[in-house]
C-alpha cells in the first residue's frame, strides 16, 4: 500500500516536467491575450481579484485568530458569552461590503460595455487611435451538429472548422447556429458569445498578434461537442489575401442545398477542414430563416443497447 | 400521437420493448449491485420479521421526525449515487485527454461513450441538486423546526408525508432510468432546443423532466406546510424576536421555495407540451424562444440556489454558537440578511447567462444585483467570526464542519465576485471554472449538512456519532474537496470547457490526474463516515446522551429528551428568551418535570400518502414510456384517493396523561431502534 502510494504520487509531477515552464505558461489561455477583448478581459479579472483578495485574506486570517485565541482549551482568552451585539461592529460588517460592491459594480458596469461584444468600446478606441482601421472584415459563422462553418461573404468563399483572419483588422462576425445552442470562444482572442438557432449574435474583435489559436465551443451541444473545435489562425493583411486567392480556387462549392447536406450529424472527430469557394450569397440568411420556419436536423435515435 | 416518435410504439406498451433494457457492463454491473442490495435488504426485514413494524412505525407515519429522517435516508443514497457519477466523470476525463489516449468498451477515447457520459454528468447535476440537497435540507428542517418551536407536529403531517413520498418517487424514477431505456443527456438545466423531440429522440429527457416535476409537487408541499408550522404553531411565549435562527432560516428558503417552485413546473409543463403535443414554445422555430426557458428555469434555478444554502447558514448559525459557548453576534443582523438573500435570489437570475447576447446595460443591472447578495453574505461571516470573538471555541465534529463551511464560503464568495463581472465572465462562463465555483458554494452546503446532521443526530436518536471517526471523515472529505477543485478552478484559466466527453488539450492531464486523485480522497471520506455509522450504532449504549447532547444548547429542542418522544413535549414549553435554554439552564430550570400532564391529541398514521406516491410513480412511468391506459389509470387513482381521504373525518387520536407520564418516567423515544410500544 505504502510503495503503491509512494510510486503514484509522482506521476503528475512527472507529467509537469514533461514540459517546459514556457509551455506550461502558454497553456493558460486566460493569462494570454492576443487582442484588446481577452487583453480587457483579463485586465478585470485581476482588478476583481485584487480587491476581493484585499478582503478576503484578512477576513480568513481575522476568523482563523478568533478560532484560535477564544479556543476552549486557552484559559487566558477573555470569555464574555453575554456580548453579542455592538452598533459600531454592525456599521463596520454592512460597511466593508457595501463599500467593496460599490466599487465592482462601477467597475463591472465600465467593463460591460468596454467587452460588449456588439460594440465594444476597446474596439473604438484603437480605430480611433494613431493607427486606424481602415476596413472591417464580415465572418458570417454558422454552427450545425457539430461543425463550424465560417463564411466570408464578401469574399465569396467558407471554412469548415478552420478560422483565418488578418492581424489588425475589425473582424465583424455574425453567428447562428442551424441545430442548437453553442458558444464561440476564442480564449486568447475575446470571451464568449452564445450561437443559437433562429436568432442571430455578434462578436467584434481585433486581433493583435500573430499565431494560432484553439477555438471551440463551450456551450454542451450533444454528442459531438467535445470535438467541436477549429484552429484560428491570424495572419498579416497580404498572407489573407493570398490565402483568400487560394480557397476561391476550391473545387467545393457551397449553397443552401450543400449546406443541409454539411449540416447532418458529424462528429468531427479527426478535426477534418474543409475550404468552399463560390459560397452563394445571403446563405447565412437564409439558415437562420429556414430554422424560424421549423428546419431541425434531427439527431437519430441512439440505440439504448449500445450506449 | 400528436407528434411523431422515431422508434416503435404500441398502445399496451407504448415505447416499451426488450431493446429498452441497455447493454453495457457498467450499467449491468450496477443493476446486480442494486439488486444484491435490495435483495439483502428485503432479506433481512422478513428474516427479523419487521415489515409490521417497517409499515407501522415507517411506511405510514406522520411524524415529522420519522418524515425527516427518511428524507434524510433517501438524500443521501442519491447523494452516494450522484458521487459514483462524479466517479465515472472524474476517471473517464482522466482517461480521455489528449488525442493518443486509448479507449475502451466501444468509446473512441477514455470508457465512456459521448452519450452515456451525457447522461452521467446530467443525472449527477440533477441528483446532487434535487434529490439529494434538497431532500436532506427538507429532511433536516422536517426534525429540527417543529422541536426548536415548542410545536407537537407539523401544521398538515399528512401533507408532510404525502411530500416525501413524491419527493421519493422522483428519486426512484431517476434510479429506474438506469436500468429501462436512459438518462437525459441535457445537462441537470435541460438546454433547450437539445431537449426538444427533435435533437432528444429518447425516453431520456422523460425520465428527468417527469422525475423533477414530480418531486417538486412534493417540495412545493413542503414549502408551504413549514411555513404554516413557523407561523402558527410556535410555542407561546416566542414571539417573532424569540424565534431561532434556524427556523428563521428556514421560513426564507421556504418562502423561496414556495413561490420559485411553481415556475419549475410551469417551464416543464411547457417543455411537456411541446415534446408531447408539438407545441413551439421553446423550438427555435415557428414562433418557439429557447431563451424563454432559459429565463424561466433560472428564475426557479437561482431561487434554488439559495433554497439549498439558506439552511446551511441557519445551521452554521446554530452550531457556531453551541460550540462557542456565546450568543450569536447580531441576531436581528443575521434574521435580515437571511431575508436579504432569499429577497434578491429573484433578481439575479440572467447571470446564468450573461454570453446570451443581451445589451451592456442589462447584463450589467444583474451583474450589479449579483454583486450585492455579496452584501448580506459578507455580513453573515463577520457575524459568525465576532460569535466566536470573546467566546470558547470547542471543535468537535459539527463545529469542524461549520468552520469548514465558512472558509468554503470565503472561496466561493471570491470566484463568485469574478464570475458576477461580466468582462470576467465571458472568458470563464462555460468553464470548468464555473464548475469550480458552484461546487465550492455547494461545499458550503454539504459542510453545513454534515455538521447539521452530526450536531442533531444525538437529538433524533439518542446517542452520539463516533467523534474519532467523524473527524478523519472530515478530513479526508476536506482534502478530497481541495484535490478536486483547486486543479478545476486551474484547468479553467487553461480555457477548459463543462461537459467534455474528450478533452483535446493533453496538457489537462495532470489536473485531471490530481482530480482523480481527489475523488479517491473522498471515497475513503465515505468509508469512514460508514463506519462512522456503524462503529456509532453498535456502540450505542457507551454514548447516550440527556437532552442537552452538547452540554451548550441553546435552543428549544434541547429542551425534551433525547431520543424525543413521539409527542415532542410532555407539557408545551412556555418561552420566556431567545436562547431559552440558556434562560433556563440559568435559572436551573432545564431539568424541571412537569406539575401536571395532559392529554395530547396526535395525528393517526395513514397509508394514504404511500398509495398516492404509489400511483405517481406510475403515472411518471406511463408518461416516460408514453403509455396511455396507465397514465389514465394512476392519474384517475390519485383524484379518487385525494377526494376519498378528504371524507375522513377521524384522523386524529389522544394520548391520555397518565400515557404520557408513563413514557416520560420510563424514558422512552419514538426513534429508538427497536419497536417502541405500540399505539392506537
Amino acid at each position: 500500500m505504502r510503495l503503491w502510494v509512494r510510486r503514484a504520487i509522482p506521476i503528475p509531477l512527472l507529467l509537469l516536467a514533461g514540459c517546459s515552464s514556457n509551455e506550461i505558461s502558454r497553456q493558460f489561455v486566460l493569462f494570454r491575450p492576443a487582442g484588446p477583448l481577452s487583453g480587457a478581459d483579463l485586465h478585470f479579472t485581476v482588478l476583481d481579484v485584487g480587491v476581493m483578495l484585499g478582503i478576503i485574506i484578512p477576513t480568513a486570517i481575522v476568523t482563523a485568530f478568533f478560532l484560535l485565541r477564544y479556543r476552549k482549551t486557552n484559559a487566558k482568552a477573555v470569555y464574555d458569552p453575554k456580548w453579542s451585539h455592538s452598533n459600531r461592529i454592525e456599521l463596520v460588517v454592512w460597511a466593508i461590503p457595501l463599500l467593496t460592491v460599490g466599487m465592482l459594480g462601477y467597475y463591472s458596469y465600465k467593463g460591460t460595455f468596454e467587452v460588449n461584444p456588439y460594440n465594444p468600446r476597446m474596439i473604438k478606441t484603437v480605430s480611433t487611435g494613431a493607427d486606424a482601421v481602415s476596413h472591417t472584415l464580415n465572418v458570417d459563422v454558422i454552427t450545425t451538429d457539430w461543425q463550424w462553418l465560417f463564411i466570408y461573404p464578401k469574399q465569396h468563399i467558407a471554412t469548415a472548422n478552420e478560422l483565418v483572419i488578418p492581424a489588425g483588422t475589425v473582424v465583424d462576425f455574425r453567428l447562428t447556429s442551424a441545430t442548437v445552442v453553442n458558444d464561440f470562444f476564442i480564449p486568447n482572442l475575446a470571451g464568449m458569445i452564445d450561437v443559437m438557432p433562429g436568432m442571430r449574435t455578434k462578436q467584434i474583435l481585433i486581433a493583435d498578434k500573430l499565431g494560432q489559436y484553439r477555438g471551440y465551443s463551450a456551450n454542451f451541444s450533444g454528442g459531438g461537442f467535445s470535438w467541436m473545435g477549429f484552429n484560428t489562425k491570424v495572419v498579416t493583411e497580404s498572407q489573407f489575401h493570398q490565402w483568400v486567392q487560394k480557397v476561391g480556387q476550391s473545387p467545393h462549392h457551397m449553397n443552401y442545398a450543400k449546406f443541409n447536406v454539411f449540416a447532418k450529424p458529424t462528429k468531427n472527430m479527426d478535426g477534418k477542414t474543409d475550404h468552399f469557394s463560390g459560397v452563394s450569397a445571403g446563405l447565412f440568411d437564409r439558415v437562420i430563416k429556414a430554422v424560424m420556419m421549423g428546419k431541425v436536423y434531427p439527431t437519430p435515435l441512439p440505440a439504448y443497447g449500445k450506449m | 400521437m400528436i407528434t411523431s416518435l422515431q422508434g416503435p410504439w404500441s398502445p399496451s406498451l407504448g415505447r416499451l420493448s426488450l431493446s429498452a433494457i441497455p447493454h453495457n457492463p457498467i450499467i449491468t454491473g450496477a443493476f446486480f449491485f442494486a439488486a444484491i442490495f435490495a435483495v439483502l435488504v428485503v432479506g433481512y426485514v422478513t428474516y427479523s420479521g419487521k415489515w409490521g413494524y417497517l409499515w407501522r412505525e415507517w411506511l405510514t407515519t406522520v411524524d415529522h421526525k420519522k418524515i425527516g429522517v427518511m428524507y434524510i435516508l433517501v438524500g443521501l443514497i442519491m447523494l452516494f449515487r450522484g458521487f459514483v457519477d462524479a466517479l465515472m466523470m472524474r476517471t473517464q476525463q482522466m482517461l480521455a485527454d489528449g488525442p493518443h489516449s486509448s479507449g475502451f468498451l466501444g468509446a473512441a477515447h477514455g470508457y465512456l461513450v459521448p452519450y452515456h457520459f451525457d447522461q452521467v454528468y446530467s443525472a449527477h447535476g440533477t441528483i446532487m441538486i434535487l434529490f439529494a440537497a434538497t431532500p436532506i435540507l427538507v429532511g433536516i428542517m422536517n426534525v429540527v423546526v417543529p422541536l426548536q418551536i415548542g410545536a407537537r407536529d407539523m401544521a398538515f403531517p399528512y401533507l408532510n408525508a404525502l411530500g416525501l413520498w413524491l419527493t421519493s418517487v422522483g428519486a426512484g424514477l431517476i434510479m429506474f432510468s438506469l436500468f429501462l431505456g436512459d438518462f437525459s443527456h441535457a445537462g441537470w438545466v435541460g438546454l433547450t432546443p437539445l431537449t426538444e423531440l427533435a435533437y432528444s429522440p429518447g425516453v431520456g429527457t422523460d425520465y428527468w423532466m417527469w422525475a423533477i416535476q414530480i418531486a417538486s409537487v412534493g417540495t412545493t408541499l413542503g414549502a408551504a406546510n413549514l411555513i404554516a408550522t413557523i407561523v402558527k404553531m410556535r410555542a407561546p411565549g416566542m414571539t417573532w424576536g424569540r424565534v431561532p435562527i434556524f427556523t428563521w432560516t428556514a421560513l426564507s428558503t421556504n418562502i423561496i421555495a414556495l413561490t420559485s417552485f411553481p415556475v419549475l413546473g410551469v417551464s416543464l409543463g411547457l417543455l411537456g407540451l411541446d415534446r408531447y403535443f408539438g407545441t413551439h414554445f421553446f423550438t427555435a422555430g415557428m414562433g418557439g424562444n429557447l431563451m424563454l426557458y432559459a429565463n424561466l428555469f433560472w428564475i426557479w434555478g437561482h431561487p434554488e440556489v439559495y433554497f439549498v444554502i439558506l439552511p446551511a447558514f441557519g445551521m452554521m448559525s446554530e452550531i457556531i454558537p453551541t460550540f462557542s459557548e456565546k450568543a450569536l453576534f447580531g441576531y436581528i443582523t443575521m434574521v435580515a440578511a437571511s431575508f436579504a438573500i432569499a429577497g434578491l435570489s429573484w433578481s439575479v437570475w440572467l447571470h446564468h447567462f450573461f454570453t446570451m447576447g443581451a445589451g451592456p446595460d442589462v447584463n450589467t443591472f444583474f451583474s450589479i444585483a449579483t454583486m450585492v447578495v455579496g452584501i448580506p453574505t459578507g455580513v453573515k461571516v463577520f457575524n459568525w467570526a465576532f460569535t466566536v470573538y470573546r467566546g470558547r471555541s470547542r471543535f468537535e465534529t459539527p463545529m469542524m464542519w461549520a468552520v469548514g463551511a465558512l472558509f468554503m464560503l470565503l472561496l466561493g464568495g471570491l470566484t463568485g465576485m469574478m464570475l458576477a463581472m461580466p468582462p470576467v465572465n465571458y472568458s470563464v462562463h462555460n468553464s470548468v471554472f464555473v464548475v469550480a465555483h458552484f461546487h465550492t458554494m455547494l461545499m458550503v452546503v454539504v459542510y453545513g449538512i454534515l455538521g447539521g446532521i452530526s450536531y442533531w443526530f444525538p437529538k433524533v436518536f439518542g446517542f452520539k456519532l463516533n467523534e474519532a471517526l467523524g473527524k478523519r471523515f472530515f478530513w479526508y472529505f476536506t482534502a478530497g474537496t481541495i484535490m478536486v477543485f483547486i486543479p478545476m478552478y486551474t484547468s479553467g484559466f487553461m480555457g477548459m470547457t463543462r461537459r467534455l466527453d474528450y478533452i483535446a488539450n493533453p496538457h489537462l492531464l495532470p489536473f485531471e490526474v490530481a482530480e482523480e486523485l481527489g475523488i479517491l480522497l473522498y471515497s475513503v471520506s465515505i468509508y469512514y463516515f460508514v463506519r462512522q455509522l456503524y462503529v456509532s450504532l453498535r456502540d450505542r449504549n457507551e454514548s447516550r446522551v440527556g437532552a442537552d447532547a452538547w452540554g451548550t444548547a441553546r435552543t428549544l429542542e434541547w429542551l425534551t429528551p433525547s431520543p424525543v418522544p413521539f409527542y415532542n413535549f410532555a407539557v408545551t414549553p412556555h418561552v420566556n428568551a431567545r436562547d431559552e435554554l440558556v434562560w433556563r439552564r440559568e435559572r436551573g430550570l432545564d431539568e424541571s418535570v412537569p406539575v401536571r400532564y395532559e392529554d395530547i391529541p396526535m395525528p393517526k398514521n395513514t397509508s394514504v400518502p404511500l398509495v398516492i406516491g404509489a400511483l405517481a410513480f406510475a403515472l411518471g412511468f406511463g408518461l416516460v414510456w408514453r403509455i396511455w391506459w396507465l397514465t389514465d389509470m394512476s392519474f384517475l387513482g390519485i383524484i379518487v384517493v385525494v377526494i376519498a381521504r378528504s371524507f375522513v373525518r377521524n384522523t386524529d387520536y389522544v394520548v391520555k396523561a397518565s400515557e404520557v407520564e408513563r413514557i416520560e418516567r420510563s424514558g422512552g423515544g419514538a426513534i429508538s431502534l427497536e419497536p417502541s410500544p405500540s399505539r392506537p
